[in-house]
């Protein structure tokens, strides 16, 4: 960027101005709000699986519709509000530009809570579209697709307006915003209209697949190495490995989708292609691994201090673990065993809580004290809020991981299907427990929200 | 390393890894293609998933070209300091 271009850009960059802070509290207050309604449902499909559900026969409380109002609650209630939100913080302090049009973003947050509420709705009344992830009923369908439309509108126009090269969380925010748009295409329109049978299953797991890679990763490494560098008060350890590490997300990991696909009908050498990339894919998440650790190396202090820093690296600790599991999941040999059981639920927690949420629960503890312009009324409140989440996620994850092996095992070894189901009866009771550990760190962290709001004195 | 030293590791790379994988891929896809022709199900349904890729990555590879075109990545180290002091400022202006 030349010297003009940053006396220019300099020019409109007062904080209040770039950022609507109020749009980014409401984005944290509904991603919470759904992530309560999430974990609630959650608690209620783990009570089915111990044979305790406390409303059995009530067709809209059955099981079967509420794991889809957990799944969908958790990635388009909480997940994309949270990032929503921290966008809305993010992208105009990093363009120094604000965005498209504020009155706009309203009209978005508006709608983006329709459709989420809508869907919950829709599954509870039975309308859910048959597939995985695109449960929201088909009539909502189109509305959701204009709504990424006007994100991607939203958002990429102060980034189009930023002159010179541009920082690596911009470059994942601005793909991701293309990516999402085409993946929610891709998933939910073409098995409903064009293709059927097998087609329609191929394009439904790349459609999961690139739902966790093309907008949730994007999104979650953009905002790390926005978040990261500001709270250690250092610069990311290496800017082009990590322009690397993007390029290498961008082109390796779309491919990967037809590792959902091992042993099926689909011809040997894509199947191969698969894996081969999945490989290539851990090789760029090392990458960012060396990069975030190399980052705060000599300064590890501040995880002990910082909480929103020990969220960060909590979650980067959560990834490569499941970037480590999925280099052996993508294996064939480890694929029969796992396949179909709870290893699965427990690689699907550890990456979407045990990463994911961990990094919003970071910035959310970071942002809340300056939206609401003072400090956390309790200081232990937010301590508990991390240890509560961090140890139940732990013990959730590791308990079905291990699971998983042992119901693999008994399957391949021709055992009764009864006999798996009972010997996983301890193992999901202790799901429920932990499960019931992390809701307890989420209502800490309500609590403290509404002490802060309430009772804490304002900044001067 | 100077400019030419890295220009001519990259194409022999390129010529080395690149094209003959290229080439080995769109050989086997185009009789996957040839195969599965009027059979329902002869693994054909890959082809659908395979080319939304090769048309998601041919726009990010355009995209690729216009970065290092336009000098997105000429001094690639500049943008994180150029972040933090932006950073450093907007809340000093608060
Ligand atoms: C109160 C805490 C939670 C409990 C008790 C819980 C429980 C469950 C249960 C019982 C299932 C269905 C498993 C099955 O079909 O066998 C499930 C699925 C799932 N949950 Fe949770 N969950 C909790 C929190 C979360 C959170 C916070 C997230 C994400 C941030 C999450 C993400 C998922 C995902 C992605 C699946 C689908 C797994 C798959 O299809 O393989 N869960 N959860």
């Amino acid at each position: 960027m030349t010297t003009a271009t940053i006396a220019t850009d300099h020019k409109i960059a007062v904080h209040t101005e770039l950022v609507d802070e109020s749009i980014v509290k409401w984005y944290f207050y509904a991603a919470l709000l759904f992530l309560t309604t999430s974990m609630l449902a959650g608690i209620l499909v783990s009570l089915q699986l111990i044979q305790h559900n406390p409303f059995t026969g009530i067709e809209i409380f059955s099981p079967g519709r509420w794991r889809m109002v957990h799944t969908n609650a958790v990635a388009y209630g909480f997940l994309a509000n949270g990032f929503l939100g921290c966008l809305h913080w993010a992208i105009p302090r990093l363009t120094l530009h604000p965005v498209l049009d504020k009155r706009l973003s309203w009209f978005i947050y508006a709608a983006w809570q329709f459709v989420v509420g809508a869907t919950a709705v829709g599954i509870l009344f039975g309308e859910a579209q048959g597939l995985e992830w695109g449960e929201t009923p088909v009539w909502i369908d189109p509305l959701a697709q204009v709504g990424l439309l006007l994100v991607a509108i939203n958002f990429m126009t102060p980034i189009a307006r930023m002159k010179g090269p541009m920082y690596v969380s911009l470059w994942y925010f601005l793909a991701a915003f293309i990516w999402t748009f085409l993946t929610y295409a891709m998933g939910n329109f073409i098995p409903e209209y064009f293709v059927s049978g097998t087609s329609a299953g191929a394009v439904g797991g790349l459609f999961i697949h690139d739902l966790v890679g093309l907008f949730v990763t994007p999104l979650g490494w953009g905002l790390m190495y926005y978040f990261v560098p500001i709270l250690i008060k250092k610069p990311i350890w290496s800017h082009g490995l990590s322009l690397v590490g993007f390029w290498g997300l961008a082109f390796f990991y779309p491919l990967q989708g037809i590792h959902h696909f091992l042993y099926t009908p689909i011809p040997m050498f894509l199947q191969y292609g698969a894996v081969v990339s999945t490989i290539a894919v851990e090789l760029v998440v090392t990458t960012v691994i060396i990069n975030f650790f190399g980052s705060i190396w000599g300064n590890w202090s501040i995880v002990r201090t910082n909480l929103p820093v020990r969220y960060f690296y909590t979650g980067m600790v959560f990834y490569f673990l499941t970037c480590l599991q999925c280099s052996f999941q993508v294996t064939l040999t480890f694929q029969k065993i796992i396949h179909f059981s709870d290893w699965v639920v427990g690689h699907a927690h550890m990456v979407m809580f045990g990463v994911f949420s961990m990094w919003i629960m970071g910035m959310m503890t970071y942002l809340f004290p300056r939206l609401l312009k003072r400090e956390w009324a309790s200081q232990n409140l937010i301590e508990w809020h991390y240890w509560l989440s961090t140890v139940g996620l732990a013990v959730m994850a590791a308990d079905l991981i291990l699971l998983g092996l042992f119901q693999g095992w008994s399957w391949a070894a021709l055992e009764p299907w009864d006999a798996s189901t009972d010997f996983s009866f301890p193992f999901w009771v202790l799901r429920t427990i932990a499960g019931l550990a992390m809701f307890g760190g989420l209502l800490a962290l309500l609590t403290n929200i509404w002490k802060t709001v309430k009772l804490a004195p304002a900044k001067a | 390393m100077n400019r030419s030293m890295a220009w001519t590791v990259t194409i022999v790379f390129g010529v080395l890894i690149l094209i003959p994988s290229m080439l080995g891929f769109m050989m086997k896809f185009g009789e996957l293609v040839e195969l599965t022709k009027g059979v329902s199900d002869g693994g054909g349904f890959a082809i659908t998933p395979v080319v939304n890729y090769l048309l998601a990555s041919l726009g990010f590879f355009c995209l690729l070209l216009w970065a290092a075109l336009n000098g997105m990545f000429r001094d690639l180290e500049q943008p994180k300091y150029l972040m933090l002091e932006n950073e450093r400022e907007l809340d000093a202006n608060v």
